[in-house]
């Protein structure tokens, strides 16, 4: 069963379509990545779901539950971080847990797990949430997305605001959860994390789904610009698969590669190589690629 | 209504309503003490003809019998701008301020209905204004012991005084909360709930004192809390139920407006 199924989902403002006509499936049990730029329709999406906005069209189901009609009910069944989540300023980190707990209806069973992962401290709990960090209150709103064990994470954002090392805390929270057969619905505007810790990928632009993939496909399509230093003999790269934009420049080589390396690192195998940089493409370049292909 | 988010109004609203609910007892003991200290005297002097009668007026207020003051106590801009605090100030952070903060989206994320959010915030409204009135009412009563006119004060009507205020109060509250769940920025609300709100009063202020603006005293809220003739043992039935109505339609417009609006994101 789809823990998430869109079927033409869309939203407009008057002239503005935010949302267009989206058709998505979430399995069960995987994390799902929900990638775009600022101003996609990301969070759009999501507060659809969630029934902060109404849809102007389509329909769509969470853990098989209508967002319009049970909306209440799917609440009960998720974790929901926001982006940029806000708190209660007056009140304590642990007194923010357990009033969205109380909220939530269910025990906070996962609290405890969670706190010692994120290194949140009863010392830090029992602080004002008005003296956190950015990083603090984040860790905070994973906290309450995830305490009460919900079937469903929608997080919005997640690694926003946390150092590399809760980060990387973080992502082992998300494994631990799908091993667990819980479904997550991440979204992020970051590739790298997305690729890190996702299943399958949704790229959507201008409020328009533009692909879904899997992760080992979308990385295997994904061009990386390379530079390199060397001594000797330059290597021959033209007519080499995958490899264009070859640039030369005394004993300094650069280029782009497409797709599976291996030719390219076959090519420069007999070439003395001083200095190497592959450099992972920015988001913006990726999309570009993406939206190339489509385009033409 | 919802026991865990009541349990967090009250828990952030608590320190707040105490210190109201201290002024407000504080302030009412003022009313019948000046009225058995001074009340001769100003009746005297109006007799006179220095200034108009009307200018000893507010409302249904005056100086010359201890109801007289108890209403004056009930509808003084003091009394009405610390009952604002939970008339106005409540509802219209409850909702609009929430959203504007960001952290309505937090609690909208848990399986809480927006009709039960709305009642849970009217009752917990309906509540502080009860706890305040109260406050204020025991102040008159303890004013007028200190006063030695104890004995005056009609303590049969007192509870249905009580309800009077509440309901203006409320109804107020609920025009508060029906701005706040219409709008997704705290300022315009609050201007709208005090906009009506001063202006309402105005119009019963200026009825009083001016004749020919009588006529403008029905049209606010704030005519209908007649305190002096129900403690005279006069009450109307009417005027509850015009507080009552205006209550009711602002729940009605609340149930329509706030189920049906789009949250987006905070800006």
């Amino acid at each position: 069963m789809a823990a998430i199924r869109t079927n033409g989902l869309t939203k407009r403002y008057g002239a503005i379509c935010a949302l267009d006509a989206l058709d998505v499936e979430v399995r069960e049990g995987e994390i799902f990545g929900f990638l775009g730029p600022n101003g996609a329709g990301k969070s759009t999406a999501i507060r659809l779901l969630l029934g902060y906005i109404h849809p102007t069209a389509g329909r769509a189901d969470v853990l098989g539950c209508d967002i319009v009609t049970e909306s209440v009910a799917i609440r009960r069944r998720i974790g929901y971080l926001p982006g940029g989540i806000a708190l209660y300023d007056t009140l304590t980190g642990l007194e923010q847990l357990d009033f969205l707990a109380r909220l939530n209806g269910r025990a906070p069973v996962r609290r405890g797990e969670l706190c010692e992962q994120l290194e949140l401290s009863t010392k830090t709990l029992n602080r004002m949430v008005r003296d956190y960090s950015r990083g603090m209150r984040q860790k905070i709103g994973i906290v309450q997305a995830l305490q009460h064990d919900p079937e469903l994470a929608v997080l919005d954002e997640p690694g926003e605001g946390l150092d590399p090392l809760m980060q990387r805390a973080f992502y082992g929270i998300l494994e631990r959860l799908k091993r667990q057969g819980r479904t997550v619905f991440f979204s992020s505007h970051v590739l790298s994390e997305v690729e890190r810790v996702c299943d399958r990928v949704a790229i959507i632009r201008s409020g328009r789904l533009v692909m879904v993939e899997e992760i080992a496909k979308l990385r295997s399509r994904r061009r990386r610009n390379v530079a390199m230093q060397v001594e000797g003999g330059l290597p021959t790269l033209q007519g080499v698969a995958g490899v264009s934009d070859v640039e030369i420049r005394g004993q300094r080589v650069t280029c782009s590669v497409d797709g599976d390396i291996g030719p390219f690192l076959s090519a420069i195998g007999s070439t003395r190589v001083t200095d190497l940089t592959i450099e992972v493409p920015r988001l913006e370049e990726a999309f570009l690629d993406f939206y190339g292909e489509r385009s033409s | 209504m919802n026991a865990a988010l009541f349990r967090h109004a009250w828990r952030l609203q608590r320190v707040k309503l105490a210190l109201v609910s201290a002024g407000l007892f504080a302030w009412g003991l003022f009313p019948p003490l000046i009225y058995a200290k001074f009340g001769k005297q100003f009746e005297a002097m109006l007799e006179s003809g220095i200034f108009p009668q009307q200018f000893a007026r507010l409302g249904s207020g005056d100086i010359f019998s201890l109801t007289g003051s108890v209403a004056l106590g009930l509808i003084h801009p003091i009394a009405l701008i610390l009952t604002s605090v939970f008339a106005v100030g409540f509802p219209v952070s409850a909702i609009a301020g929430e959203r504007q903060q960001g952290t309505l989206e937090v609690v909208l994320a848990r399986p809480i209905g927006r009709r039960s959010l709305y009642f849970t915030l009217l009752g917990s409204a309906l509540l502080f204004i009860g706890i305040a009135q109260a406050a204020l009412l025991a102040g008159c009563s303890a004013g007028a012991a200190f006063a030695g006119v104890f004995s005056q004060l009609p303590l049969t009507y007192m509870p249905l005084l009580w309800m009077n205020a509440v309901l203006l109060f409320g109804a107020v509250a609920g025009v508060g909360l029906a701005a706040s769940a219409s709008f997704d920025r705290f300022a315009p609300a609050l201007g709208w709930t005090l906009g009506i709100e001063v202006g309402m009063y105005l119009l019963e202020v200026l009825g009083s004192l001016w004749p020919d603006a009588a006529f403008l005293q029905k049209y606010s809220l704030f005519h209908y809390l007649r305190a002096k003739a129900t403690l005279a043992g006069s009450p109307t039935l009417s005027d509850l139920l015009v507080l009552a109505s205006a209550i009711a339609l602002a729940i009605a417009w609340s149930m329509v407006v706030f189920p049906r609006r789009d949250l987006a994101a905070p800006i």
